[in-house]
């Protein structure tokens, strides 16, 4: 990889002062040169010209060679797969065909969460979009409505980032529902009436003359939109108007989409209102609100006039939370999720969604991230793959000398030991085809855990006495394990009345399993344990039934607060404390058994390891984080800071290694210019920075640099000082800078 | 070298704020404890001895630092650098007990301006800096100690000799002395450096320049020891905003009057000959920033698959990382067995880069027939997006865009939140890639998170420490060596545009005669005059720098006398003529003018006298 770039540096320069240029790879020059027909770009320079001409007409043949070669792909996933495969492991030992089976485990797994994911997004704002597009249909009939514009506010919240997929779904179930053209305004791109109304415009129009075909793509001043041939400007609503009688819209809807409403001038909001509003005879004009704040704040703004031509409704949409969890089961905690992310790692990402609203986009990235350094790195997630393409022969020895090498072996090995299973252990280390065997079982068993730890989250969650969200559950439970032990208490504290609801819960989510969650019911699996429910229930509902014949009240069982009874007693004028226990009916007692039971029963079924007390757990657990935070959270201060103060780290260098954070003659001359620049005040001589350097370098010194090579030197580091944005001219003193970075 | 020594010794001396702050961990100015532990162990028996309240001396938690420390009390000290000429030598191995000898020398003696400022504003200051002490009992002691100990310290440098059975005393009055007043150094320094820093500019501008160096830590030419020993350098160790508003505080810039007029500027000419000098062409790391090179394209493979699957690659860290990007699409070009894939590279840091030049590129690359229209950037992106999902023959051709500097500061326009969310939606496309290098540390301020949610972004840390500024001049011209250069920006403008010292970008006298050429006859004329003029008055003056502030390299000449004598010539018939002239010089930077105290105007030039000299002959040839 390294070694095959040390080509010619010379190459490049010729490009180096065009500021965009299509790549022509150096190998390709020796090609056939074609002449065609008209310069690529409009450049002096004859060499340049010849050369990207040759780029272009490569651009042609290559077109025509893909399209034999891709004829199904369309989406972008699916084209690139192809090409780029996986480097090989174990320092390129790896086989090509194991390396190529990662590839398509990663290609296969992906696409199905993906599409889970877009599923769950998709479901999640659809109650506002249809509350919302019911409202824009049903305002035209409105009687009450008059001629003002319908308005829907939608309350998204604080959370830009999702928002833009929020209008997205907005624009597409909008579009299909009421016929209407849609259109996103963003305060950025709409600064003035005029930029505002030729997005508009242009928007409505486009729509419909992309799927037509009927774009010329010529955006002059003028548009003709009518069939009449008269010209518009691209900013009269007129034109607007006549397009859509030409395309026999009887409608004549435009919905406009006020992206981020807080951030357009109240103005503009006005203009384009009153606007809107006069055309409404001609073009149905509805508009949409996303409001961060509040409705009243908004309004707030607005002219009376103008709020008194909105119709308006507010909808809300399902915050941003809420999406997460649901994403979280579905990608993460669900069945289908091919990949277990670890605790440590999930534990990273929910924290960075709540401490920093990084977006749920962000969020599904990372996941994303997981799978692709999972795949591309981790030589044993070959072992994913399904047992037909994972063959005996596509395991090499060094996948088995891998796998010995890994904790969870290693702990496996020595747990056996110790439970005195000596052929067991001693087969493993040495006997590869016994390995082999095993790995496979081990695909069961990973089975087995999943659905346990599963189905025992999905029995907590369903008896609704778990406090905290489902994330931090799971998240725990695969830190730590999972049992009943937090929520004895709460289970023990029940009424007799509660605790066949919360069996009848138990019952149905073992029948219904969890779609969230892609869990199918498990009846079959679980007859004893339903048995052994239904009897309890049975039991316990009998017993109310016998208190209540007996006109006992209600059930008390040992447990409940009201059977303790604190007495005081005053005892030589001393407060004494007793506790004492109520007298309990034998209904009582047989219910406080019943509940004994239930504990046992469920503390049997609820329960789970950690993952990381599976054997072969790391073939499909990926709990990595470093690179996880290397990749979306980086820390450019840091590694500034580190590479100009310490420059033998990245270096290596023995010259500097002696000089930690002091100043010394041989380090790169920004980095000595970066410590002195540290001493500075806010505004810094360069006369005195200069004798500072030259004092250091200069021909006294171990360097021993005459005066202009110093120079230059230090003209090299105060302009890639410049570049980084460390300082900026400062009209303050004759020579001198202003210091611009304190916190890198 | 003597004067690096001595700031390291200052950095020792003003090591002593840092326990009031906690370090950064790997504060390349640490000191071992020990240094610290004396002083501090001295006042806590002093404070004892004052019979002061022990309870309230753990009111902060510094101070019960102290506390720990003065178990360490008895470690012998580091051995003070040879150049230290004060008597804190003697400190080497004197008894503990000495200490007990407390401030008896406090003979009175007039209050001198510096005592004065530092009693002033103690108490306010102490309060306002930890916040918990009360003015007690103890503190009003130790202040009247610290006043004493000052006193005696400045009666000591008044007196100049120093007998050596004084000295411990003077010792313990400085000890003293400097151990409370590290409670106010952040504020005091204000105070401190107002009344040294001017000294020290006299000293620093006597000094030759070589050895003067009055960068604001104060370096001390040797002789000047007798000065105190603490330098109005701020403290180092000050949390970077405090830093800040330390630094920006009004009245606190108080720098060196030094220019550079003694030294001869570097021109491109001599930037680029001495740039193939031996001893400039080999760089010191070339072999490391090789090594750490190819580290980074062993990497290649996981971009271009980060790429593949719809995130965007962010190159950041010190050096110049377009070398890499430029390997990097030679790897994307030759190893993807993908034809389709179009590699388009966009050079950040020119100044002349538009998004409009970029889309029509890349509109190039998907069908190079078609003509994209110009307008709108927004529409041009949607114009190009039905481009590249309408060209039906060919779906989903690949674009991998490659940014060098995609927050280049020197570009205009890169920069700006419009520019940067256009490029956001561009690389949102799913047939478009990004992969961008980034240059300054404060790069993830360019995006919000909505931005960055589209931009998607998978960060790298590709530190190179490949200089910016490569071996080669920058347009043509064969590279001989340093194969990790590349010539990101022009080293010689930029240091001269920073320092104000030319025009922006009609460069050198090659830029004047580029600038006059366009021009018509009568103001390659008036262009000459003046030069004329300014030579005249080089001649006159002596060439002082001085005449015009400093600021520009040539002497001015007197707006009216050249305005009668282009009149004169008929060059011009009125002054309106004369002003559209000048006007057509001053924006391109190739004239400067000022008005001095009483509104007279000056005209100057940008240039040195030999410079002015080869522009006139140019113009007469």
């Amino acid at each position: 990889m390294a070694e095959s770039h040390d080509d010619n540096p010379a190459l490049f320069e010729d490009d180096d002062h065009r500021a965009v240029y299509i790549f022509t790879p150096a190998g390709h020059s020796g090609l056939p040169q074609q002449e065609k027909a008209r310069p690529v770009k409009r450049r002096k320079v004859t060499s340049k010209r010849a050369s990207s001409s040759v780029a272009a007409a490569e651009v042609v043949q290559e077109g025509e060679a893909e399209t034999e070669r891709t004829q199904t792909t369309t989406t972008t996933t699916t084209t690139t797969t192809a090409a780029a495969a996986f480097p090989r492991l174990f320092g390129g030992k790896e086989s090509a065909e194991a390396a190529e089976l990662r590839r398509q485990v990663f290609d296969t797994a992906w696409p199905v969460l993906d599409g889970r994911i877009k599923n769950v997004l998709r479901e999640a704002n659809r109650t506002t979009l249809e509350d919302v597009s019911s409202f824009i249909r049903d305002a035209e009939g409105d009687a009450t409505r008059g001629t003002r514009i319908p308005a829907g506010f939608i309350i998204t919240g604080p959370n830009i980032a999702s928002q833009d997929l929020l209008f997205e779904q907005l624009s597409e179930a909008l579009g299909k529902a009421t016929q209407a053209r849609f259109v996103r305004l963003r305060a950025a791109g709409a600064p003035n009436l005029k930029a505002a109304l030729k997005k508009v415009i242009r928007d409505a129009t486009a729509q419909v003359s992309i799927g037509g075909g009927g774009s010329d793509g010529d955006e002059d001043a003028e548009v003709a939109f009518g069939r009449d041939g008269r010209k518009y400007l691209d900013y009269d609503l007129e034109g607007l108007h006549a397009f859509l009688s030409a395309q026999q819209d009887p409608s004549k809807r435009v919905i406009v989409a006020f992206e981020d409403s807080e951030a357009f001038e109240s103005s503009l909001l006005t203009d384009l209102l009153a606007l809107f509003h006069s055309w409404q005879g001609r073009i149905q004009f509805s508009v949409l609100f996303g409001i961060a704040t509040s409705v009243e704040l908004f309004q707030a703004r607005l002219l009376k006039s103008t709020a008194r031509q909105l119709f308006g409704a507010k909808f809300d949409v399902v915050q941003a939370d809420l999406v997460l969890d649901n994403v979280f089961k579905s990608a993460i905690a669900g069945t289908q999720a091919t990949l277990r992310l670890g605790p440590t790692l999930l534990r990273n990402m929910l924290d960075r969604q709540r401490d920093q609203v990084a977006g749920i986009r962000v969020f599904i990235s990372s996941i994303k991230y997981a799978y692709m350094c999972h795949f591309y790195a981790n030589p044993l997630s070959v072992l994913l793959a399904d047992e037909k393409s994972l063959t005996r022969q596509l395991l090499q020895p060094d996948h088995l000398q891998a796998v010995r090498t890994l904790d969870s072996f290693k702990a496996h090995v020595e747990a056996a030991v110790d439970a005195r299973q000596l052929n067991h252990a001693q087969s493993l280390v040495e006997d590869d085809s016994y390995l082999v065997k095993q790995m496979a079982e081990q695909r069961l068993k990973k089975q087995d855990y999943l659905m346990q730890l599963l189905r025992s989250l999905h029995l907590l969650t369903s008896m609704d006495l778990v406090p905290g969200r489902f994330t931090d559950l799971y998240v725990s439970a695969l830190a730590g394990g999972l049992d009943l032990t937090p929520i004895i208490d709460a289970i023990k504290r029940l009424g007799a009345d509660d605790v066949p609801a919360l069996i009848n819960r138990l019952l149905t989510a073992i029948q219904t399993g969890s779609p969230d969650l892609d869990l199918p019911g498990w009846e079959d699996e679980a007859e004893d344990l339903i048995s052994s429910l239904s009897e309890i229930r049975d039991e316990i509902e009998a017993l109310a039934e016998q208190a209540r014949e007996k006109g006992q009240q209600s059930l008390k069982s040992k447990f409940t607060a009201q059977s303790k009874v604190l007495r005081t007693t005053v005892v030589a004028q001393k407060v004494q404390l007793s506790q004492d226990t109520a007298k309990l009916t034998e209904e009582d007692k047989a219910f406080g058994k019943a509940i004994d039971s239930l504990v046992d029963l469920l503390t049997h079924h609820i329960y789970s390891d950690p993952i990381d007390s599976l054997f072969l757990h790391e073939a499909w657990a990926y709990d990595a984080e470093a690179p996880y935070r290397d990749v979306f959270v980086p820390r450019p201060g840091t590694t500034f800071e580190r590479a100009l103060t310490r420059p033998h780290g990245y270096l290596g260098c023995e010259c500097c290694s002696k000089t930690t954070g002091t100043l010394s003659a041989t380090l790169p001359t920004t980095c000595i210019l970066y410590q002195l620049y540290l001493e500075t005040g806010s505004l810094v001589n360069v006369a005195d920075l200069w004798s500072a350097y030259y004092a250091l370098v200069g021909e006294d010194s171990d360097v021993g640099l005459g005066e202009r090579e110093a120079l230059v030197r230090f003209y090299r580091g105060l302009a890639e000082l410049r570049m980084m944005g460390f300082v900026k001219q400062s009209k303050k003193k004759a020579d001198h800078v202003a210091k611009v970075k304190w916190l890198l | 070298m003597p004067p690096r020594r001595k700031s390291t010794d200052q950095h020792e001396l003003v090591e002593r704020p840092s326990r009031k702050r906690p370090l950064p961990a790997d504060d390349p100015y640490e000191v071992p404890d020990e240094d610290d532990a004396i002083p501090s162990a001295k006042r806590q028996r002093r404070q004892s001895q004052d019979g002061g309240t022990l309870s309230k001396r753990n009111a902060t938690p510094r101070k019960q630092v102290d506390f720990l420390h003065s178990d360490l009390a008895s470690v012998p000290e580091e051995p003070e650098s040879p150049t230290e000429q004060t008597p804190s030598k003697k400190r080497l191995g004197r008894p503990p007990k000495a200490l007990t000898g407390g401030t008896p020398k406090s003979k009175p003696s007039t209050p001198s301006a510096l005592r004065k400022n530092l009693v002033d504003d103690t108490p306010v200051k102490l309060r306002g800096l930890n916040g918990v002490d009360t003015p007690s009992r103890r503190g009003i002691a130790d202040r009247s100690a610290r006043r004493k100990s000052a006193r005696a310290l400045i009666d000591r440098v008044l007196e100049g000799a120093v007998s050596d059975d004084e000295d411990e005393e003077q010792q313990i009055a400085r000890e003293i002395y400097e151990s409370s007043e590290q409670e106010e150094e952040d504020e005091e320094n204000t105070q401190r450096q107002e009344s040294l820093a001017d000294e020290e500019a006299d000293l620093a501008a006597t000094t030759p320049s070589k050895t003067g160096r009055g960068r604001g830590r104060g370096g001390r030419p040797p002789g000047s020891a007798t000065r105190r020993k603490k330098s109005p350098t701020p403290p180092r160790d000050l949390p970077p905003h405090e830093q800040y508003f330390y630094q920006n505080k009004p009245g606190s810039n108080k720098t060196s009057n030094n220019t550079l007029s003694s030294l001869d500027l570097l021109t491109h000419e001599e930037y680029f000959s001495l740039l193939r000098e031996p001893g400039l062409q080999r760089e010191p790391h070339e072999e490391q920033i090789q090594a750490l090179q190819s580290h980074h394209a062993a990497s290649f493979p996981q971009w271009a698959f980060e790429l593949s699957q719809g995130f965007s690659v962010c190159l950041y860290g010190y050096g110049s990382k377009r070398r890499l990007l430029h390997q990097f699409a030679e790897y994307l070009s030759s190893s993807e067995g993908q034809n389709n894939n179009k590699i388009i590279l966009i050079n950040g840091h020119h100044r002349t880069l538009t998004i409009r030049e970029i889309l029509t590129t890349i509109s190039l690359a998907v069908d190079p027939t078609f003509r994209l229209p110009s307008g709108n950037p927004l529409a041009m992106i949607q114009n190009l997006f039905s481009l590249l999902s309408s060209s039906a023959p060919k779906p989903a051709a690949r674009i991998t865009l490659l940014f060098t500097s995609l927050d280049s500061p020197l570009s205009p326009t890169l920069r700006k939140p419009a520019t940067q969310s256009l490029l956001a939606h561009l690389s949102s496309h799913p047939s478009i890639s990004l992969a961008c290098t980034v240059d300054t540390p404060d790069f993830p301020l360019l995006w919000d998170s909505s931005l960055r949610s589209s931009f998607n972004f998978a960060f790298h840390d590709c530190t190179t420490f490949a200089p910016f500024s490569g071996g080669g001049p920058p347009l043509g011209g064969p590279v001989e060596s340093g194969a990790t250069a590349s010539n990101e920006m022009d080293v010689v403008s930029e240091v001269h545009e920073l320092l104000g010292r030319m025009g922006k970008r009609a460069g050198g006298k090659e830029g004047v005669a580029f600038v006059l050429r366009s021009l018509p006859e009568n103001a390659r004329k008036l262009f000459g005059l003046i030069v004329g003029e300014v030579l005249v008055a080089f001649e006159e003056g002596g060439g002082s720098g001085e005449f015009v502030g400093g600021r520009g390299e040539s002497p001015g000449v007197e707006y009216r006398m050249l305005y009668n004598k282009a009149v004169e010539e008929f060059i011009c018939s009125s002054e309106m003529a004369f002003r559209t002239l000048l006007k057509e010089f001053h924006d391109h930077q190739i004239i400067t003018s000022h008005k001095d105290s009483i509104g007279t105007e000056y005209l100057s030039l940008p240039f040195r006298k030999v410079e002015l000299e080869s522009i006139l002959e140019e113009l007469m040839s």
